[in-house]
């Protein structure tokens, strides 16, 4: 293993991972479910939940000014993996049940410098049903989804999570590689029925760079670079639109659903906070029995 | 068990990396062995940090639990301050918070090397500001796990004079993980510092 040893930084994030699952993965391997409560309560539990309120109150002012959220367990669900393998990419799920209500939902991570992570506007192409994303948490924190209905209530609902580090993780590769193909996209679809809704997955190669990040080497913090805007529409009828921030996961992936019926191919525009813009379209096979 | 299934994890990922381990009980501990730099580590502040600092005690957090229990040491936070994005956009809100071991007095980055002398002689002041010039009192130094600042800072302490300088590799996320953090601001003296915001 002398690459290990030769150029520690590089390999730096992967071994972290590695550890990490290492560690999270034997205790439950071997005392099952005996130590899962004990793992949970930990910290999250015993938190200052005060403070934690506090901040959310403050948050919540900045975002939504004075208007009032609030809780639903019908409505929006937030699920995350309690403990983060990797705080870089950290995968959040939001479940919206009565999707025909929702017009968008928020992603607020409370505890990173910059804590509203998304928001999403779902247009008549969508199912809002579910969405997934992939996130970044720079410590400990509340996640609050906060969703939008068409007659504009806000509903929230919330996870903690435990991960730290993710917004400052340099990303194991030099910036230029870390670019390479920057904008490239892919789309999946998943098999479905006809007049089901299709789950689709993009897949956006972008560094996501989120400005905290510091070459171990220069000292010298890698410029913000983020995608900051992605826009999905089917045969000129609004899909989504999400405004991204430095907390999205470089790489970005949104697995979202598409409403059946909808004609033509899918056209997607993303565009980052440098003047970066992309353009690509797919087409959507057609449903099989 | 649990401290079990750390141990055995440390020594599995050792074996993984073909390299031998030195006996780690935390989960900070490298699974690399780390030699000690001689004097202050000038190369890449995010890393396998040591297992051991000359003339320090490199403390878990049972010590740290007896020793805050027994000799309320005096709590040095050395963390890098989030840096705000430069064209970070203004209408987005921007609210970095800091969670620490209560009662932390936070110098951000006071374990960077090389470090502004007029910003060590200041670390310097505070500290013997915050011991009440006694070179005998318990200081405990940390940041993150793999951060090297922690390890410098406790390091400068040691090259001071101070003779209970305590290291706690494993840092807040080892702290959190037994006991609640709470958001602290900056030493105020410390952020004082010329050019601090340019660290930003």
């Amino acid at each position: 293993m002398p690459s290990v040893l030769a150029n520690p930084v590089l390999i730096r994030p992967v071994l972290r991972c590695a550890i990490t699952a290492l560690t999270l993965a034997l205790p439950l391997a071997g005392a099952g479910a005996v130590l899962k409560p004990a793992l949970v309560q930990a910290a999250g539990a015993s938190d200052d939940e005060a403070e934690r309120l506090a901040r959310w109150k403050e948050i919540q002012k900045s975002i939504f000014g004075d208007k009032r959220i609030e809780a639903s367990d019908s409505l929006i669900k937030v699920d995350a993996p309690v403990r983060a393998l990797d705080a870089s990419l950290v995968p959040i799920t939001l479940t919206m049940p009565e999707k025909d209500q929702v017009a968008g939902v928020h992603l607020i991570i409370d505890d990173n410098p910059s804590p509203y992570a998304a928001h999403i506007a779902f247009g008549p192409g969508a199912d809002p049903g579910e969405v997934k994303l992939r996130v970044r948490v720079n410590n400990y924190t509340n996640i609050h989804a906060v969703v939008e209905t068409k007659d504009g209530r806000l509903f929230e609902a919330t996870k903690f999570v435990k991960a730290s580090g993710g917004c400052s993780a340099p990303m194991g590769m030099s910036d230029e590689e870390a670019m390479k193909g920057m904008g490239d996209m892919k789309m999946k679809f998943a098999d479905s029925q006809p007049g089901q809704p299709v789950e689709t997955t993009l897949m956006v190669r972008h560094p996501n760079f989120s400005g905290m990040q510091m070459n171990q080497v220069t000292r010298d913090y890698t410029p913000a670079r983020y995608v900051n805007k992605l826009a999905i529409t089917r045969g000129g009828q609004s899909v989504l639109t999400l405004d991204g921030d430095i907390s999205i996961a470089s790489n970005p992936v949104i697995n979202f659903g598409l409403r059946p019926g909808g004609q033509g191919p899918i056209k997607v525009t993303a565009s980052d906070n440098q003047n970066g813009h992309w353009e690509h379209s797919f087409t959507v096979p057609s449903a099989t029995n | 068990m649990q401290r079990l299934a750390r141990i055995a994890a440390a020594g599995l990922a050792a074996l993984l990396l073909g390299a031998a381990s030195p006996a780690s009980t935390n989960p900070a501990d490298s699974p690399v062995n780390v030699p000690e730099p001689e004097g202050i580590w000038t190369g890449p502040q995010r890393g396998y940090t040591p297992a051991t600092l000359s003339g320090a005690h490199v403390i878990d957090i049972d010590a740290l639990d007896a020793l805050m229990a027994r000799d309320a040491p005096v709590l040095l936070d050395v963390s890098l301050a989030d840096r705000r994005p430069a064209g970070f956009p203004a209408d987005r809100p921007w609210l970095p918070a800091h969670r620490s071991l209560p009662g932390a007095v936070w110098m951000a980055n006071a374990g960077a090397a090389p470090l502004d002398p007029a910003h060590e002689a200041l670390f310097l002041k505070r500290v013997e500001a915050l011991t009440g010039g006694d070179k005998g009192r318990a200081v405990v130094v940390f940041c993150h796990p793999e951060c090297w600042g922690s390890w410098n800072a406790a390091k400068r302490l040691v090259l001071q004079g101070y003779t209970r300088v305590n290291w706690f590799p494993e840092g807040i996320e080892g702290w959190q993980e037994r006991h609640p953090t709470t958001v602290i601001p900056e030493d105020t003296a410390w952020t004082a510092r010329a050019g601090s915001e340019a660290r930003r």
